[in-house]
C-alpha cells in the first residue's frame, strides 16, 4: 500500500514536473537557445492563481481548476513578454545573450512577485479539493489525482496540436530547419512567439498544480529550471517525449528512491545517472546524435 | 594683495566653513544589510522591518541593501556601506553562511555587527563585533529538547533538519541535547531546502518508531511537512523549529492541520498580551501591513539597544561595542546581555496552536537558560 502511495506522488509530482520540461523544451525546439525565465514563469503561474484569489469572496472555496484560464491568459501574455524582449532583439546573436537577457527577465519576474506579494509561500486553492478518496484499499489524494489528470489533459491537447495540425506542422517545420520554414511561407518571428506563449503556460499550469500541495514562493524558479534542464538532458535535448520521461525519473528519485535511502543520497544518485547518460548517451536517451547541446 | 586673490581667499575660506559645518552635522549611521530576495527573504524582510520600525524617527540615517544570499553580495555590500563616515553598528544579514563572511572584515573594520541569526557558529570564533539578539541554537534547541522530553515525555524523537548550514547547526545541538537528557534521537534526516514532497522522510519517521517529529527546517518546508504529515495521518507530537511561530508560516496550513503543533522560538510577538507588546504589534502592522515575528522583535530589540548606546554618550563603533559588551538591555522580548562571546538573547518560548485559529498560545519559558542574566 506504502508503495502505491509513493508511486502515486511520484506520479503526481513528475506529471507537474513534465510540464514545466515540456515548456521549456517547446522554446528551446523554436529558439535554439536556453530560457532561463522558465523556472519564475512556473512561480508567475502559482502566482497569478493566488492573486486571482483575491478577488473572491473570502469565504467562498471554488477549486483551483477554475482558475486555470485565468493562469493561461497572464502566462501566455509573460510568454510573449519574454519572447518579445528576452529572445528577439538578439535572436542573431550567439546563444550566450539569450542566456544573459532570460536570465535578466527572470530575475525581473521574481524581484517583482517578491516586491508585490512578499517573501512569504503561498498556496493556491486545491484543484478540485482536498483529503483522500479509499481505492481498493489504497489512500489517493485528490489533489495528487486532479494533478496527474489535469497534466494529461494538458499533454494530450499539445501532443495532438503538433501531431495532428497545421500550427503543429509549422511548429515542427520551425524547430527541424527555421531557414527552410521561412522559404516556404511560415511566419517565424510569429511561430517563435508562440512558442514562448505555449511554453509559458505549460510553465504556469505547472505552477498552479504544484501551488496547494507543494506551494509556491517568489524565490523557487532557480529549482525549478534546474530540474527541467536535468530532464531535458537526460531524455533527449529538443525531445518532448524524452522531456517527459526525464521529468517523471527526476520524480521517482525525490519519492521513491529518497525513500529508501535519504534525499541527500537520492539527489547525488540522480547526478550519478545524468554522468551516466552523458557519459554512454550524450544525446540524451530519445535525443538525435548531431543536435549541439547548449 | 590682488583682488583676485582675496576673491580666491574668501571662497576658500567659506568653503572650509560649509564643509565643518557639513562634518558637524554628519549623521551617524547604521546600515541595513539583510536578504530580502532568495530563500531566506521572509525572514531577512522580517529583519529589516524590525530594524526600520526601531531607526524610523531616530537621529541615524541608515540605508537597505538586500544581501540575497550570497556571501559575496553581503561582502560587497558591507564595504560599500562602511566607506561611509558615521557608520557605528551594522544591522547584519541573519544567513549563517554571509555572517561567516562578513566576520573577518568587520573585525578589520572595527565596526560591531548585530543581527538575528541563528548560526552556533557565528559568536564561537572569538570576534568581538558579532552580537546576536534571537537566542542562539544553544538556546532555542535546549528549549525545544527539554520541551520535548520533560513536558511531552518524549523517549524516542526523529529528527528533520535542512541541509544549510543553518540545519546542520540546529540539528547538532538539538542531538546534543535530547542525548543529554536520555532521549537519543531514532532518525535525523536533512532536506535539500528545494524538496516538494515530503511522503518519503515521513515514511521512514513511520517505520523507525519515533514518538515525536522535531524539525528545525525553514518556513516553506515547515509548513510543507506538517501538511504532508497530516495527509498521512502520522499521529505523533510535532514541535517545530522556530520557522514554524511566523504568522506567513501559520498561514499556509488550515488550523485543522495546525492543531497541536508546538515551535520553539525566541519570542511570539502576536501571542503576548502585555501593553508594550501590542503597541509594538499595532504599529508593526500599521507599517508594514503583516505580523510582527520574533526574527523582527529581535532586531528590533538589537537596534533599540544601539539607540541606547549613542543615548548613553557613544559616539563611534568603538564605543557602541564597549556599550553592547557591557551594558545590559531591557527589550521588549526579553531582556539582552552579552555572555562574552557576542549571543545577548538567553531566553526562549514553546508555543502551541489550537484548532480554532493560527494565533499560537505562549505554554512554556525557558528564561536565562545561559545562566548570563
Amino acid at each position: 500500500m506504502l508503495a502505491a502511495q509513493l508511486l502515486l506522488n511520484a506520479l503526481s509530482l513528475g506529471a507537474a514536473y513534465a510540464l514545466v520540461a515540456l515548456g521549456f523544451v517547446l522554446v528551446l525546439n523554436a529558439t535554439t537557445a536556453v530560457n532561463f525565465a522558465h523556472g519564475e514563469s512556473v512561480v508567475a503561474g502559482g502566482f497569478t492563481a493566488v492573486a486571482l484569489t483575491f478577488f473572491l469572496p473570502p469565504d467562498l472555496r471554488i477549486p483551483g481548476l477554475i482558475l486555470l484560464p485565468g493562469v493561461v491568459v497572464v502566462t501566455a501574455v509573460l510568454g510573449l513578454a519574454i519572447g518579445a524582449l528576452a529572445y528577439l532583439p538578439i535572436r542573431n546573436r550567439p546563444p550566450v545573450s539569450v542566456f544573459v537577457t532570460t536570465i535578466a527577465v527572470g530575475m525581473i519576474v521574481a524581484n517583482g512577485l517578491n516586491a508585490t506579494f512578499g517573501a512569504a509561500p503561498r498556496t493556491a486553492p486545491p484543484l478540485i479539493g482536498v483529503g483522500t478518496i479509499d481505492l481498493i484499499g489504497v489512500s489517493i489524494s485528490r489533489q495528487s489525482l486532479a494533478i496527474i489528470a489535469t497534466a494529461c489533459v494538458l499533454i494530450g491537447g499539445l501532443a495532438i496540436v503538433l501531431q495532428r495540425t497545421q500550427l503543429g506542422r509549422q511548429f515542427r517545420a520551425c524547430s527541424q530547419d527555421p531557414e527552410m520554414a521561412r522559404a516556404i511561407g511560415i511566419r517565424l518571428t510569429r511561430i517563435t512567439l508562440l512558442s514562448f506563449a505555449v511554453g509559458t503556460v505549460f510553465a504556469g499550469a505547472a505552477g498552479l498544480l504544484l501551488a496547494h500541495q507543494f506551494f509556491i514562493s517568489p524565490a523557487d524558479g532557480a529549482p525549478l529550471i534546474l530540474k527541467a534542464y536535468i530532464a531535458v538532458v537526460i531524455g533527449g535535448w529538443g525531445s518532448l517525449r524524452g522531456a517527459a520521461l526525464g521529468a517523471s525519473l527526476i520524480a521517482v528519485f525525490e519519492v521513491g528512491v529518497a525513500a529508501i535511502s535519504s534525499q541527500p543520497l537520492a539527489e547525488g544518485l540522480l547526478y550519478v545517472i545524468v554522468l551516466v547518460v552523458l557519459f554512454l548517451r550524450p544525446q540524451g536517451l530519445f535525443g538525435e546524435p548531431q543536435q549541439v547541446r547548449a | 594683495m590682488s583682488r583676485f586673490l582675496r576673491q580666491f581667499i574668501a571662497i576658500a575660506t567659506a568653503v572650509g566653513l560649509l564643509s565643518t559645518v557639513g562634518a558637524q552635522a554628519e549623521p551617524l549611521r547604521v546600515p541595513v544589510l539583510v536578504p530580502i530576495t532568495g530563500f531566506l527573504s521572509l525572514e531577512g524582510t522580517s529583519q529589516k522591518n524590525g530594524a526600520e520600525l526601531a531607526l524610523v524617527g531616530s537621529d541615524i540615517a541608515f540605508s537597505v541593501v538586500d544581501t540575497s544570499t550570497s556571501p559575496e553580495i553581503a561582502v560587497n555590500a558591507f564595504e560599500r556601506a562602511v566607506d561611509a563616515a558615521g557608520v557605528v553598528a551594522v544591522v547584519a544579514p541573519m544567513l549563517g553562511t554571509q555572517m561567516l563572511a562578513l566576520l573577518p572584515i568587520a573585525d578589520e573594520f572595527g565596526i560591531p555587527l548585530i543581527t538575528v541569526s541563528g548560526t552556533a557558529k557565528i559568536t564561537e570564533l572569538g570576534s568581538a563585533n558579532v552580537y546576536r539578539f534571537f537566542p542562539g541554537d544553544a538556546v532555542v534547541k535546549t528549549a525545544q529538547a527539554r520541551y520535548a522530553v520533560e513536558e511531552r515525555g518524549v523517549k524516542r524523537p526523529a529528527i528533520i533538519s535542512q541541509t544549510t548550514a543553518y540545519g546542520q547547526s540546529g540539528r547538532a545541538e538539538l542531538e546534543r541535547n535530547l542525548t543529554a537528557i536520555g532521549a537519543s534521537p531514532v532518525l535525523q534526516e536533512a532536506l535539500d531546502i528545494s524538496v516538494k514532497d515530503m511522503l518519503p522522510v515521513l515514511l521512514k519517521v513511520q517505520r523507525s518508531g519515533a514518538d515525536a517529529l522535531l524539525l528545525h527546517l525553514h518556513s516553506g518546508p515547515t509548513a510543507l511537512i506538517i501538511r504532508h504529515a497530516r495527509a498521512l495521518g502520522l499521529d505523533i507530537p510535532i514541535i517545530a523549529g522556530s520557522a514554524m511561530h511566523q504568522p506567513e508560516t501559520a498561514a499556509l496550513l488550515e488550523p485543522a492541520e495546525l492543531n497541536g503543533v508546538c515551535a520553539e522560538s525566541g519570542s511570539s510577538p502576536v501571542s503576548d498580551d502585555s501593553e508594550e507588546m501590542r503597541e509594538f504589534v499595532d504599529a508593526y502592522r500599521r507599517s508594514f501591513d503583516r505580523e510582527p515575528d520574533a526574527f523582527a522583535l529581535g532586531q528590533y530589540d538589537g537596534a533599540k539597544m544601539i539607540l541606547a548606546a549613542l543615548a548613553a554618550g557613544a559616539k563611534t563603533a568603538d564605543e557602541v561595542r564597549t556599550h553592547l559588551q557591557t551594558a545590559s538591555h531591557a527589550g521588549l522580548a526579553m531582556n539582552y546581555r552579552s555572555d562574552g562571546k557576542g549571543n545577548m538573547a538567553h531566553s526562549a518560548v514553546i508555543i502551541c496552536y489550537g484548532a480554532e485559529d493560527r494565533v499560537p498560545q505562549i505554554v512554556k519559558r525557558y528564561e536565562n537558560l545561559t545562566g548570563t542574566l
